[in-house]
C-alpha cells in the first residue's frame, strides 16, 4: 500500500531525529504490546513485571501497553508500526510468525544474539526443543518464547466418583473419552443439565483445538517448513472432525454449535460441563475458581500422542531505531530469563518456557505442591508447532467457519474440510504462485 | 373525553405494556444484581435476578483494579467536551448563514450538508483513519475528534431556532452597530440556549458512546475511551469470564449516564424528540 | 435585511446596497467556512478517495491497475454476499418489530401520568447506553447453560439454543439486543407525533361512530405517517452504520452468519489488508445510504424546514 511506504520514511525520519537526541534525553521510551488472553489479573500482574524491569534498568522506560486478544495485538500492532510508532517489543501469538516473516513485518534477532557473543542454537538452546519451530523460520530466531501452552483435559473428579468412573484413570483415548463422556451427560427429559465433554470452537480457539484433534488423529495439519499448504482435507484432518461431530451428533455427549472458550469455562466451573479440553493457560483460574476436585490429563489420543502448543513469542517490528532496538532486546531477554519465565507461568497456567525455570528453586516447589502443572510440562515430549502459513487469520478462519457450520449441522465434516480446503488454497493463491509454483518459463 | 376513552379502553394492554417494561429492566436488574453478588465467576447461580447474598462491592474493587477507569473517563469527558465546544462554534455559524445570509451556491451547500446526515464518519473508516494518520493525529484523542467538529444535524437544528428569532432584533442590533459575531452572541445565542442544549445533550450522548471510531484511532490504553475500555475488559478473558466483575465494570461505565438522565429527565427526552422532530 | 437599513438610510442607497450584499456573501461563505473544511475533510474527500481505491486493484508489490476488479472480487466473496443478505434480514427483522413495539407503547403511554412517565423512562433507559455496554449484559444473557436466558428457561424446563453459536439463531439473538436498545428511542418520536393530533380528530371520528381501531386507521395513522417515514429512516441509517455489539458477540460468526457489511469492510481493511475490496464495499455501502438519502429527502428537507 502506497499509505504504508509514507509512513515508512516518516519513521525513519523520525528515528534519525530520535537517534541524534536519545543519548541527551536519557531514558530510552520503549512500548511493549502484550495481549492477556487469560484474565484480568494477568494484565496488572503485566504491569507488575513492568515495574521491576523499569527499576532494574534505570536507563529504559518501558511501558506495557494491553492490547486485546491475539489476533487484535496483531492490528494494533500493524496499525502502529505503518503509523511510525512501532513498539519495541510484542508479545505475539507464536503462530503469526510465519505469516509476519512471509510480509518482512519482523527482524531477526540474530545481530543481536551475536553481539551479546552466542550462537543462534546456543541461545535457543535454553528453551524447550518444541518451541522451536515456531520461533526459528529460515534458521534465522525472530521470536523469543514468553508463554506456551497445551491443550490439557480437565476432568471433574466428583464427577466421575459419581458416574462410577476413576478419577485417577483419566480417559486416554478416544474411544474412553466417548465412553466416559456417556457416562457423564446428564438430561432430565430431553433437556440436558450437564454435557460429558465441551470443547471450544470460537475463533482461535477452534483451529487450534481442531489441530490438537488431528494431531492426535496421526495427522500434520499443515507443512511445517513452508507457509503456502495446509492439509484440511485429508484423512487424519477429517476423521478430526468427524470425531467432533459425532460427539454433538451421534453420542450427543456435547453441545451443539459454536462454543465460545469463556462459555466452555463457565460450564465447567458451575458443574454443567464434566470435561473439557482447554489451554493450560487456563489452569490457574480453574485452580482458583474451582469449588470441586478436579484433575488434568494429558489430551486423548486416538492414534498417537501429539499436541499443538499454544502461546505466545516475543517479536520486534521493522521500522525501530538503534537505540529501541537495543532496549527492547534487553527487555526482551530479561522477560525470558528463568526467574520471570517461572513467574509469569505460576501466575498464568502457560508453562515456562526457559527450561532452567525449572531447576530454580520456587519452581520445584510449586511443580511440589501443584502437581498438575507438571501435567501440562510433562505434555511437551509430544508437543509439535503450531500451525502457521501465509495470512494464517485468514486460513484459520476458513475452516473455523466450516467447523463451527458442522458443529451447528450444517455440514458434513467430509464437506466442512473440503470446503475449508478450497477456501484455504485461494486463500493462499498469491504466495504459492510466487513460490512453489514458480518454475522457469520454457523459452 | 376521546381521550379517556382511549385510555380506557387501552387499560388491558396497559398489564401487557408493563410486563415488556418489566422485561425491558431484566438486562439492567440483571447488572445491578450481578455486580454486588460475592463470586465474581459465580456458578450455576449467577443470573439468578434474586439477591440472596450480602452484598459485596468486591467486584467493583477488581474491576477498578483491571481497567484504568478513570483515565477512561477523563479521556471519554475531554473527547465529548472538545467535540461539543468546537461543535457550537460551527453550528452556530453555519446555522446563522443559512439561516439569514444570501451567498451563492446557497442551495449546493444546503445539500452537501444534507446528505452528511447520512454519512456518518464511521462509514468513511479506512480514508478517515488515513486522513488522521497523516495530519499526525492517529493515536491521539483530537484524532478522535476531529471528523466530529462539523454537524449536519446541528446545523439544521441551529437553523431553525434562528429562524425563530424576530428579526426585529438583529436590525436593532445592527443599528447599534454590531458587528455580525456579536449579533450570533449577544441577540442569537442567548434566545435559542434550549435549542443548543438539546443539541449537547445528543451530542454528548452520541459520542460517549461511540465505539468504532476511537477503537481504530487509539492505540495507547491511557488515550482508551470507557467504550474501548469496557470493550477489552469484557473481552479480556480468553480461559473464563468473571460475569461480576463484568457486571460492575458495565455499571461502572453507565451509571453516569443513567443518574444523568434519572436526573434531567424531562430534558433529555425533550432534547432526543427535538433532534428528529420539529 | 440589507433593505430596511438602507430604507432607514435614505440617500446613497445603491452604493451601500451592493457593498452591503457583496459583504454579506463572503460572510455567508466565511460563516460555512469552518464546517465545510471539516465536511471536506472527513466526508467528501474520503468519498473521493475511496472512489478512486475501490476503482484500483493491486498492491503495494504488484502496482494498481484500473477497473472494475474490486467489485468483482467482493461479488464472488461469499462473505459479502453474506454480509449484504444478513443486513437485509437484519433491518427487516429489527426496523419491523421496533416499530410495531414501539408504536404500542407510544399508544399506551401517551398520557403523562407518573405511572406511565415511570414505564417509559424504563423503556429509554437502554437507549442512552453505548451499545458495547449493551451487549456485555448480553453476553452474559446469551450464555449457554449459566446465562440468564438459558437459566430462566430451564426453570420453565425448556432447553435454550446456542443463542449466539448456531448459525441460523445468532443473527435473530443479535436482533432481539437490537429492538431491545432502540424501541425506546422510536418510542419518544411517536408519543411527539400523537401528543401533535388534534384531539378534534378524534371526536369527529368518534361521532361518526368508529371503532378503537378504525380511529387507529383512520385518524392515527395518517397522522403518525411523516413521525413513521422518519423512524423508518433513522432505523435504516442506524441498521447500516451501527455494528459495535458484533465486536462484542459475535465478530460476524458463526461461520459468517451475523457478518454485516460495515464489519466486512473492517475485516477486509484491518483484518485481511486489502483495501481494495474494503474500498469497494464501502461505494456499496455508500450507494445504499445515498438512495436512502434520495429517497427520504423530501422527509429530511421537510424535517430540516420545520413544519409549516
Amino acid at each position: 500500500m502506497n499509505f504504508a511506504w509514507a509512513k515508512y520514511l516518516r519513521a525513519a525520519a523520525l528515528a534519525a531525529g530520535v537517534l541524534s537526541a536519545g543519548s541527551a534525553l536519557g531514558a530510552t521510551d520503549v512500548d511493549v504490546f502484550f495481549p492477556v488472553p487469560v484474565d484480568g489479573q494477568l494484565a496488572r500482574d503485566m504491569a507488575t513485571l513492568i515495574k521491576q524491569f523499569n527499576a532494574a534498568h534505570p536507563d529504559i522506560k518501558a511501558t506495557p501497553v494491553y492490547t486485546g486478544s491475539y489476533d487484535e495485538t496483531l492490528i494494533k500492532t500493524r496499525s502502529a508500526t505503518q503509523a511510525g510508532k512501532p513498539p519495541a517489543a510484542v508479545i505475539m501469538s507464536a503462530n503469526f510468525l510465519t505469516d509476519l516473516v512471509i510480509e518482512d513485518e519482523i527482524i531477526a534477532f540474530d545481530d543481536l544474539i551475536a553481539r551479546d557473543g552466542a550462537k543462534n542454537d546456543q541461545f535457543m538452546g535454553q528453551f524447550f526443543p518444541a518451541l522451536h519451530g515456531n520461533a526459528v523460520i529460515d534458521r534465522k530466531v525472530y521470536g523469543v518464547p514468553f508463554q506456551n501452552s497445551t491443550p490439557l483435559l480437565y476432568y471433574n473428579a466428583d464427577h466421575f466418583r459419581e458416574a462410577g468412573l476413576d478419577p485417577d484413570r483419566p480417559p486416554q483415548t478416544w474411544d474412553d473419552l466417548v465412553l466416559a463422556a456417556k457416562k457423564l451427560t446428564r438430561r432430565e427429559g430431553d433437556r440436558v443439565t450437564r454435557w460429558g465433554i465441551l470443547m471450544p470452537s470460537n475463533y482461535d480457539y477452534g483451529g487450534w483445538i481442531l489441530s490438537a484433534l488431528t494431531m492426535s488423529n496421526g495427522g500434520r495439519y499443515f507443512n511445517e517448513e513452508y507457509g503456502g499448504e495446509i492439509y484440511y482435507d485429508t484423512p487424519t484432518t477429517v476423521g478430526a472432525l468427524t470425531f467432533w461431530s459425532d460427539l454433538v451428533h451421534k453420542h450427543k455427549v456435547h453441545a451443539a454449535g459454536e462454543q465460545k472458550g469463556p462459555a466452555v469455562s463457565t460450564a465447567f466451573l458451575a458443574g454443567q460441563a464434566s470435561m473439557m479440553l482447554l489451554s493450560t493457560g487456563s489452569l490457574t483460574h480453574v485452580r482458583t475458581n474451582a469449588k470441586f476436585p478436579y484433575k488434568v490429563a494429558f489430551a486423548p489420543k486416538n492414534v498417537r500422542n501429539a499436541v499443538p502448543i499454544g502461546g505466545a513469542s516475543l517479536v520486534q517490528p521493522r521500522g525501530l531505531d538503534e537505540a529501541k532496538r537495543a532496549a527492547g532486546w534487553t527487555l526482551i531477554k530479561w522477560l525470558t530469563a528463568p526467574e520471570q519465565s517461572g513467574w509469569w507461568s505460576r501466575a498464568t497456567g502457560y508453562f515456562a518456557p526457559n527450561m532452567r525455570a525449572y531447576k530454580l528453586p520456587e519452581m520445584v516447589e510449586f511443580m511440589a505442591k501443584n502437581p498438575d502443572a507438571k501435567i501440562a510440562v510433562d505434555q511437551l515430549a509430544y508437543a509439535k508447532p503450531w500451525f502457521a502459513t501465509y495470512k494464517t487469520v485468514a486460513v484459520r478462519k476458513a475452516m473455523e467457519d466450516e467447523l463451527q457450520a458442522m458443529l451447528a449441522g450444517k455440514k458434513t465434516p467430509k464437506e466442512a474440510a473440503a470446503a475449508a480446503q478450497r477456501a484455504a488454497d485461494e486463500i493462499m493463491r498469491p504466495y504459492v504462485e510466487r513460490t512453489a509454483l514458480k518454475v522457469p518459463a520454457t523459452n | 373525553m376521546t381521550a379517556k376513552g382511549v385510555r380506557a379502553a387501552l387499560r388491558p394492554s396497559r398489564l401487557l405494556i408493563g410486563a415488556l417494561a418489566l422485561a425491558w429492566a431484566v438486562p439492567f436488574l440483571w447488572m445491578l444484581v450481578a455486580a454486588f453478588r460475592p463470586e465474581r465467576v459465580g456458578g450455576a447461580g449467577m443470573a439468578s435476578l434474586v439477591p440472596a447474598y450480602v452484598p459485596t462491592l468486591a467486584n467493583f474493587a477488581e474491576a477498578w483494579d483491571s481497567a484504568d477507569f478513570v483515565v477512561y473517563y477523563l479521556n471519554t469527558i475531554i473527547i465529548c467536551a472538545g467535540i461539543l465546544a468546537v461543535q457550537l462554534v460551527t453550528i452556530s455559524l453555519a446555522g446563522y448563514a443559512f439561516a439569514r445570509l444570501r451567498f451563492p451556491g446557497r442551495t449546493v451547500f444546503f445539500y452537501l450538508f444534507l446528505v452528511q446526515l447520512m454519512l456518518a464518519p464511521i462509514v468513511l473508516l479506512v480514508p478517515n483513519l488515513r486522513t488522521v494518520a497523516q495530519l499526525g493525529l492517529y493515536d491521539t484523542l483530537p484524532g478522535v475528534m476531529a471528523p466530529y467538529f462539523a454537524s449536519a444535524f446541528g446545523t439544521f437544528l441551529m437553523r431553525q431556532a434562528f429562524q425563530t428569532v424576530p428579526r426585529e432584533l438583529e436590525d436593532a442590533a445592527l443599528t447599534d452597530g454590531a458587528r455580525w459575531w456579536e449579533l450570533i452572541v449577544h441577540v442569537y445565542l442567548p434566545l435559542t440556549r434550549p435549542a443548543m442544549i438539546a443539541f449537547a445533550i445528543v451530542s454528548v450522548t452520541a459520542h460517549w458512546n461511540e465505539f468504532l471510531w476511537p477503537l481504530m484511532v487509539i492505540n495507547s490504553p491511557d488515550r482508551r475511551p470507557l467504550t474501548v475500555g469496557l470493550a477489552m475488559f469484557t473481552l479480556g478473558a480468553e480461559g473464563a469470564q468473571a460475569w461480576g466483575v463484568t457486571a460492575a465494570g458495565t455499571l461502572l461505565v453507565v451509571a453516569p449516564l443513567l443518574i444523568g438522565f434519572l436526573m434531567f429527565q424531562r430534558r433529555f427526552v425533550n432534547s432526543f424528540m427535538a433532534s428528529g422532530l420539529k | 435585511m440589507a433593505e430596511l437599513v438602507v430604507q432607514m438610510a435614505g440617500a446613497g442607497v445603491k452604493r451601500v446596497r451592493l457593498s452591503r450584499r457583496h459583504a454579506r456573501n463572503l460572510l455567508g461563505l466565511a460563516s460555512l467556512g469552518p464546517s465545510l473544511v471539516f465536511l471536506a475533510a472527513f466526508t467528501y474527500w474520503p468519498t473521493a478517495q475511496v472512489i478512486w481505491q475501490s476503482l484500483h486493484a493491486g498492491s503495494r508489490r504488484t502496482g494498481l491497475s484500473f477497473g472494475l476488479e474490486n467489485f468483482q472480487a467482493i461479488a464472488a466473496d461469499p462473505a459479502f454476499r453474506r454480509a449484504l443478505s444478513n443486513n437485509m434480514v437484519y433491518a427487516a427483522g429489527t426496523i419491523a418489530p421496533s416499530l410495531v413495539l414501539a408504536l404500542a407503547f407510544a399508544l399506551t403511554l401517551v398520557h403523562s401520568t407518573r405511572f406511565n412517565t415511570l414505564l417509559r423512562s424504563v423503556l429509554f433507559l437502554p437507549v442512552l447506553i453505548p451499545l458495547v455496554a449493551a451487549a456485555s449484559l448480553f453476553l452474559f444473557i446469551f450464555l449457554p447453560g449459566v446465562g440468564l436466558l438459558d437459566y430462566y428457561l430451564a426453570k420453565l424446563g425448556v432447553q435454550g439454543a446456542n443463542w449466539l453459536g448456531d448459525p441460523d439463531v445468532a443473527l435473530y439473538s443479535i436482533i432481539g439486543l437490537t429492538i431491545w436498545k432502540n424501541a425506546g428511542y422510536y418510542m419518544l418520536f411517536f408519543l411527539a407525533g400523537l401528543q401533535a393530533i388534534p384531539p378534534e380528530a378524534y371526536e369527529v371520528a368518534l361521532l361518526d361512530g368508529a371503532n378503537l381501531w378504525q380511529r387507529l386507521r383512520f385518524v392515527t395513522l395518517p397522522y403518525l405517517r411523516p413521525t413513521l417515514a422518519f423512524v423508518l429512516v433513522i432505523g435504516l441509517l442506524g441498521v447500516i452504520t451501527q455494528v459495535d455489539h458484533i465486536f462484542i458477540l459475535t465478530k460476524g460468526g458463526p461461520s459468517d452468519s451475523t457478518n454485516l457489511l460495515l464489519f466486512y469492510i473492517y475485516q477486509q481493511a484491518v483484518e485481511r489488508y486489502d483495501p481494495g475490496k474494503a474500498a469497494a464495499a464501502t461505494v456499496v455501502m455508500l450507494a445504499l445510504l445515498l438512495a436512502l438519502t434520495a429517497l427520504s429527502l423530501r422527509r429530511l428537507e421537510h424535517n430540516v424546514e420545520g413544519r409549516e
